[in-house]
């Protein structure tokens, strides 16, 4: 019986056999990808075989299966490309007719909403356990933005974006979750795998393909020593296989100024001038003087419509081994100030190829170069810009003339028949804002070249080992000439020039091994195991000439000035970090997830004592959705549950902290002869280590209503311990800058959530993306309770004081009572000093000893909101689609430095209409704003809450709306997007002055601490930023 | 074999990055030190100790716009306002109202200056003794280190009194460090190191090393010391080696002291150089400090006409001429003959010129690097300071001689500088000699002498302090917020207080 029903079986596959050999099958079709642009070069054949064929140049295909091939009635097939998720379809065998079928491809990496790209690697978004955010790509590519981190303002929770002023070309500020420590706040970047602190000029916006911020530690402990202030990962767009495209995006705007501060015009300020003279017992400006002066509106002097632009052109294709993308674009931008610009070109080139099976390897390269045109558009020069255009364009008196008869530009008053110190007295001794921003001849050009080449080896099923090694190589040329000009050539002589060129290079080389396995079905692990070993060195030159005889711009070269004294400056520094880390991740069942990260990091900025550091983190997650309890709630397609603890590190302080170094430079004469000194002029500390971050975070992931609403929401607690902080020494030890040591202890703690509303109805669909986080802000210890004072603001005064129990650079300053109306009120205060009366701020008593002194300053405010929030809303129509932006802070103030100047009657500058109109001039007349006085202005301008301002504001940032015109398919134009946009819309603020976003400036430097967090909110009279209106293109073809 | 090969393709990148990996560990996280020394690699030569050398000298200089003394040797005194414009540095109008609170930036600025200086001679005469090199330098280097340390000492003496002392480098926990009382300071440091300059250093510097601080410079600092600490034989003594040595002599033109061409001349024990159209800046600031607006200065430290009432007049009104030497006044030219002075050029109507060049030398738009050096010991200085110790010890009569000699030239500026109206003949009665041979007379003599041949020489306000309460509340009586007990010395800087717990 057995052998008979084996006998018949043999028999009926044989007849099948020859029954189905009898006839080929033609499958054929055309294959495209999700935007319909057809795929060459797509694999198709038959499962588990090497029959098969590629799609044509137009992408169709026809598989024609030959005798033999098909041994069973259906069919299957397998479409599979490199980029693409590979497609497999069953046919059931038709011999008579050639079977027609269309393909679409999906991404690979579509898949952002599933896939996020994490630390060395991608996670799937439901088994990740950390706190992150990801930035869609698409908002950054609608607006005309010019820096990758300008991108993330307003759209992520927790992260805090500032453009440091609105000058073209400007420094972007970008804090996670609130500043953790006095020295370096700013994050790291992770650039296609390769880590720098800063990406300017590398990453175009339009080329992002996806960025996330890793905000807790656990997320961002896998980079260890460096990612203390959070980690943002950004992988460049790269090519797909396929047709060639060829994408152009551009546009052009006008940019204007927008708020400007109402300042008083020449009879108002000749009134109040005289109103103080007369107080003063001082010469008032005599009647006879009026016929001979101007009336200058100097900010609307100083300010221009200006021209922006960005034509970015990107050529991408491949076939299913290898793809490219190559691109190259321009960028230019005036700045609403004149003689401000920025220029940029870069070229990008990547190319992925899988030599063998087991075997890839790419590069990606970009290369960029931007020069930019600065003037001293923010400060006063405390060792910072120079001479500040904004602050001259406040002060100057509108009764001078922009421009001398003789064509020149105004310097000092010049008025027939008054001495000279008369007109200073009356109209001051300031610069001529114009005059300076057109004679800065300042200029910073930077080339860079950065990327990686890697190679992937797949060892086994589910083992592979990546080697990357990544260069970043800056290289900066910077020019500064101080030409001679002004009233008997009195600004800048005599004139010179400092040239420095510098070199910056980096290379990492990183090894990671990754083995993935999933055992009996429901347990899930990832192992990663990686090396990495980063070096950088800096090289600078620097030279100085002066005295130029000739100031034309061909000679403003080194060598040419008469000097004999040209100074000639080099320097070189190295740093180098090697960490070898391990990641493990563990998911059962897709309901539990645990994650565990170890980084060991060493670190040449340390003493080798203290050069090696460990950084551990761990994290949770339990997807409960997946619970049986909860699978048939039909509304609910997400519940997630998170919470993460670790320590992440920084170790951002000057090298060689551990040595004391000679300072050269301590000359002084003898027998008319200069004799060089050397003196010590940094201290060393062997003992400094790391400052650690433990990040503690309890997170929420929601979806509700068919993937309609998503909820995300995290608690977090960061507590910065062992903070770098060069803590100051007692000066009659010397002056030598103090070394950095382990001495401090921060908390941020906060609250983040995101919504997102998305729907279609028909060919309506919309967006809401709404974020917002609060920030508590607290030094807990500081430098042995020896608090930080910073933001200089007047000559021996500090407005900031870090100090325990407050927030990082924390306003600390005499408290504004009001203003005292009569003597009796006087009398009745406090004493307040020899001079004061009716008419002066008076100042709280603090400490109630009945003495106004230094001892009466309290902590009135902070710079750092406690509530930040974005909204961002799409809509889209048929081939309509219209995208708002509003962003906004909410709880900080601003310390508005050059009111002391503009409302404190510090010289002969012009004052603002809000102080002309409400200043007081009799008993009851205000309790705000004191009387107009020089004299008084001793006592009135003192740093006090009188010049804190609110800071918070809303604004609508962005608004654009487009139309993508339907193409036929045989154009050569395959798409083609029009819009027309305005960046800076309005804003709602009470703050008074140009720009509550805009208020940080340079005057740090040569503080003790010169670190801008210390003093951030303080405006020296800011850059402000523009009012843009764009009208771009998008086309494919 | 496929997967043999593979393998080894795997394992040598492999293998290869985990051999670098720890072979190189050690050296890959050293940095050298390029381009700059540390301080163990200095120290080593005799190149590196005048290197050195020179920089404690550099803390000097009034190239710094933080170098204050004359805000507190003039401003704070009778004889200076703050000048300049109402609102500009209320800090230095708070030290000339005595509303001197511990947080006024003057004090730091003088503070830290002071203990800069310390801190390099300190560091340097650690370390000098290791360094091999010729003894007799060494020992020079050692006294003018030596000097320098004593130098900043009394300025930090009389100023404030009591303060910290470090006589080497202080690790950050020793910097922790209660003030030394004011006499000890004095007896136990700053006459040490002035007796120790003195031993080693020469009795003259000159050509390339002109300037450097000599023997004399020393003997003329420990007589000042001395004074101050009312050692009055000491300060005999220390004097006479000066005077008798004759190796120093009075200008015959008073103002030839504050001119660029004769700014290093046989008066001069010891002058703070100044060079200008130098990188780092060497010039001298005060040039601007002082100077009016209208030659782009701001008319800082603006002379009272309590100052300018001080200068003697004789019956004819001819007034002594170092009035015209030092202020700028209404009606009288100012640095050449075809400026005068415009008393709306400051507050007070007057103007130091002390200190200020004129344009032609340092022209408006490099008012700031002014070539003058700051006389800080001139002869003149010596002799009243001799007559001094002479009359407190009752030796009136001979102490009398040395006012006259001070008198004398004064007054001889008729003989010899030509733009003076009825040159070369003294105005009758002008600046006659002292007869008075009384204690308190001769004493009330030298006290004068001081104000009006030193003026403006940032003297003036620890000399007030010198002579007593009752002479400082009688200058002064316009200052309500003064106090003799309160104000003797300067509060201790703010940050100091703030940084050294021991204070």
């Amino acid at each position: 019986m057995k052998s008979v029903n084996v006998w018949f079986l043999y028999l009926f596959l044989l007849l099948m056999t020859i029954g189905l050999n009898s006839y080929s099958q033609t499958i054929k079709g055309t294959i495209t990808d999700q935007s319909q642009f057809t795929l060459p070069g797509v694999s198709v054949y038959l499962e588990g075989t090497t029959i098969g064929t590629v799609s044509d140049f137009d992408g169709n295909y026809e598989l024609i299966t030959k005798e033999g091939d098909i041994i069973t009635d259906s069919i299957t097939v397998i479409y599979s490309f490199i980029g693409f998720k590979p497609q497999k379809f069953i046919y059931k065998a038709n011999p008579s007719a050639t079977i027609t079928n269309n393909i679409i491809l999906l991404d690979d990496i579509a898949a952002l909403e599933e896939f996020v790209v994490v630390g060395y690697g991608v996670q799937r978004k439901s088994d990740v356990t950390g706190a992150l955010s990801t930035i869609d790509p698409k908002g950054i590519v609608d607006m005309p933005l010019w820096n990758a981190e300008m991108g993330m303002q307003g759209k992520a929770a927790g992260v805090q974006v500032n453009q440091t002023t609105g000058a073209p070309g400007e420094s972007i500020k970008v804090r996670i979750r609130g500043i953790g420590t006095i020295n370096d706040n700013s994050p790291l970047y992770i650039v296609d795998g390769v880590p720098t602190k800063d990406i300017s000029g590398i990453v175009n916006p339009e080329d992002i393909e996806s960025m996330t911020v890793l905000k807790d530690a656990a997320s961002a402990a896998i980079y260890g020593s460096r990612a203390g202030n959070g980690v943002i990962v950004i992988k460049t767009k790269r090519g797909s296989a396929g047709k060639t495209r060829m994408n152009y995006s551009g546009y052009v705007g006008l940019q204007q100024h927008g708020h400007i501060t109402p300042m008083t015009n020449t009879d108002e300020y000749i009134k109040i001038y005289n109103e103080a003279a007369a107080a003063d017992d001082r010469d008032p400006i005599p009647e006879d003087i009026y016929p001979q002066l101007s009336h200058t509106d100097w900010m609307e002097e100083t300010f221009q419509s200006a021209m922006i632009t960005n034509h970015q052109l990107t050529i991408s294709g491949g076939n299913e081994n290898s793809t490219y993308l190559i691109g190259g674009g321009y960028q230019m931008q005036e700045g609403i100030i004149y003689n401000s610009e920025y220029e940029r070109v870069n070229f990008r080139m990547i190319v992925n190829s899988s030599i063998y099976k087991w075997l890839d390897i790419g590069t990606n390269l970009t290369l960029s170069y931007s020069d930019r045109d600065i003037i001293g558009g923010s400060g006063d020069g405390y060792g910072g810009n120079g001479g500040s255009v904004v602050r001259y364009a406040l002060f100057r008196t509108p009764a001078i003339p922009v421009y001398e008869s003789d064509g020149s530009y105004s310097d000092l008053p010049n008025f027939e028949g008054y001495d000279r110190a008369k007109l200073n007295n009356w109209f001051g001794d300031g610069y001529n804002p114009v005059g300076l921003a057109n004679k800065y001849d300042w200029t910073t050009k930077v080339y860079r070249t950065f990327g990686n080449v890697y190679a992937n080896f797949k060892i086994l099923d589910g083992l592979s080992f990546r080697s990357e090694v990544g260069i970043n190589l800056a290289v900066t040329d910077e020019k500064r000439f101080n030409e001679t000009w002004g009233t008997d050539n009195r600004i800048n002589s005599p004139n010179n020039l400092s040239k420095e060129t510098g070199t910056n290079f980096t290379y990492n080389w990183t090894n990671t091994l990754v083995y993935n396995r999933t055992f009996s079905e429901k347990h899930k692990t990832t192992f990663l195991l990686g090396t990495e070993a980063i070096k950088n060195q800096s090289h600078f030159q620097s030279g100085t000439d002066r005295d130029f005889p000739d100031q034309s711009d061909y000679l403003r070269y080194l060598g040419n000035g008469l000097t004999l004294n040209k100074g000639a400056d080099e320097g070189r520094d190295e740093w180098s970090l090697l960490s070898v880390f391990a990641r493990v991740n563990y998911n059962y069942d897709n309901r539990y997830l645990i994650e565990g990260v170890v980084r060991f990091d060493g670190s040449s900025r340390f003493s080798s004592e203290n050069q090696w550091g460990g950084f551990y983190s761990g994290s949770v997650g339990w997807n409960m959705k997946n619970e049986n309890f909860l699978q048939d709630v039909r509304w609910l397609n997400q519940l997630k549950i998170r919470a993460s603890i670790g320590q992440t590190g920084n170790q951002e302080i000057g090298l060689y902290n551990y040595l004391s170094i000679i300072g050269t430079g301590y000359n002084y004469p003898f027998g008319g002869t200069t004799n060089n000194g050397y003196a010590v002029s940094s201290m060393g500390d062997i003992n400094t280590a790391w400052e650690t971050t433990t990040t503690y975070d309890l997170g929420l992931d929601l979806a509700f209503l068919n993937d309609r609403l998503f909820v995300t929401s995290d608690y977090y607690w960061r507590y910065t311990t062992d903070m770098l902080i060069p803590v100051r020494l007692p000066q009659s030890g010397g002056s030598a800058s103090p070394p950095w040591v382990n001495a401090g202890e921060v908390l941020n703690r906060g609250f983040e959530f995101q919504v997102i509303w998305q729907q279609k109805v028909k060919e309506f669909s919309y967006t809401i993306n709404a974020n917002f986080s609060t920030l508590h802000n607290e030094v807990l210890s500081i430098s042995n309770g020896r608090p930080i004072a910073a933001g200089r603001v007047d000559a021996g005064a500090n407005a900031t004081l870090t100090e325990e129990g407050h927030p990082i650079g924390s306003f600390y300053m005499y408290e504004m009572e009001g203003i005292f109306q009569n003597e009796l009120d006087i009398f009745s205060h406090a004493y307040q000093g020899p001079d004061i009366e009716p008419g002066d701020v008076m100042f709280k008593d603090q400490n109630q000893d009945g003495m106004i002194d230094e001892n009466d300053r309290v902590h009135v405010a902070s710079a750092i909101p406690n509530f930040m929030y974005g909204l961002t809303t799409d809509f889209s129509w048929k081939g309509f689609d219209l995208s708002l932006f509003f962003q906004g802070v909410s709880g900080n103030s601003i310390y508005v430095q050059v009111n002391q100047d503009i409302e404190g009657f510090y010289r002969g500058f012009n004052v603002t209409k809000r102080y002309y109109d409400d200043h007081w001039t009799e008993e009851g007349s205000t309790n705000e704003t004191p009387r107009a006085s020089w004299v008084g202005a001793a006592n009135n301008k003192k740093v006090s809450s009188r010049f804190i301002e609110p800071g918070s504001y809303f604004r609508f940032k962005n608004v654009t709306l487009g139309y993508t015109f339907s193409m036929k398919e045989s154009s050569a134009i395959q798409k083609l997007r029009v819009y027309v946009g305005v960046q800076n819309v309005f804003t709602v603020t009470k703050y008074p002055g140009l720009d509550p976003e805009m208020y940080n400036s340079d005057n740090l430097s040569g503080e003790n601490v010169s670190n801008p967090d210390l003093a951030s909110g303080i405006d020296w009279g800011t850059y402000p930023v523009p009012r843009i209106y764009t009208l771009g293109v998008n086309l494919n073809f | 074999m496929t997967t043999m090969k593979l393998n080894i393709k795997i394992y040598v990148p492999l293998l290869l990055s985990i051999l670098i990996a720890t072979t190189s560990c050690e050296k890959y996280l050293d940095s050298e030190l390029n381009g700059r020394q540390s301080d163990a690699q200095f120290y080593q030569t005799a190149e590196d100790a005048e290197l050195a050398l020179t920089g404690i000298y550099n803390m000097l200089s009034f190239s710094e716009s933080n170098n204050r003394l004359w805000v507190f040797g003039d401003v704070a005194s009778d004889d200076a306002a703050k000048g300049g414009n109402a609102g500009d540095q209320a800090d230095i109008g708070y030290i000339d109202d005595f509303n001197i609170a511990a947080d006024n930036g003057n004090l730091e600025a003088v503070w830290a200056i002071c203990y800069e200086g310390i801190s390099r001679a300190n560091k340097l005469l650690d370390n000098i003794d290791d360094i091999s090199m010729d003894t007799e330098r060494k020992n020079q280097i050692k006294g003018e280190s030596k000097f320098l340390r004593a130098f900043y000492y009394y300025w930090l003496g009389v100023t404030w009194g009591s303060v910290p002392v470090h006589l080497t480098t202080p690790t950050p926990e020793e910097m922790q460090k209660a003030a030394t009382p004011v006499d000890q300071l004095f007896e136990n440091i700053i006459e040490n190191d002035l007796k120790d300059a003195i031993a080693s250093l020469p009795e003259t510097f000159t050509g390339a090393d002109l300037g450097r601080a000599t023997k004399y410079a020393a003997l003329g600092l420990l007589t000042k010391a001395y004074l101050f600490e009312e050692k009055w034989s000491e300060a005999e003594d220390a004097a006479n080696q000066i005077v008798g040595q004759g190796l120093y002599f009075l200008n015959p033109l008073y103002r030839a002291n504050f001119e660029f061409a004769s700014k290093d001349n046989p008066e001069i024990l010891f002058g703070v150089q100044h060079l200008s159209e130098q990188s780092p800046w060497l010039g001298n600031r005060l040039n601007q400090w002082f100077a009016p607006q209208a030659e782009n200065g701001y008319g800082f430290n603006a002379p009272t006409q309590n100052f300018v009432d001080a200068f003697e007049v004789t019956g004819e009104g001819v007034v002594d001429p170092r009035l015209d030497y030092t202020v700028g006044r209404p009606g009288m030219p100012w640095f050449n003959d075809t400026i005068l002075f415009d008393p709306e050029w400051s507050p007070t109507g007057y103007l130091n010129k002390k200190y200020i060049q004129p344009l032609e030398e340092v022209p408006v738009e490099s008012k700031a690097d002014g070539q003058l050096n700051y006389q800080f010991i001139r002869y003149a200085d010596v002799l009243l300071m001799l007559a001094e110790a002479l009359n407190e010890q009752g030796k009136s009569g001979e102490a009398v001689n040395y006012v006259n000699m001070v008198r004398k030239r004064a007054r001889e500026s008729y003989m010899f500088d030509d733009k003076l109206p009825g040159y070369p003949n003294i105005p009758n009665g002008l600046l006659s000699d002292i007869d008075d041979t009384g204690q308190s007379g001769v004493r009330n003599a030298i006290r004068q002498e001081r104000r009006v041949e030193l003026g403006f020489e940032f003297h003036r306000y620890f000399d007030i302090i010198r002579y007593g309460s009752e002479y400082a509340n009688q200058a002064f009586d316009d200052k309500p917020n003064f106090n003799y007990e309160t104000n003797k010395f300067m509060p201790i800087p703010q940050s100091e207080l703030d940084t050294n717990f021991e204070l």
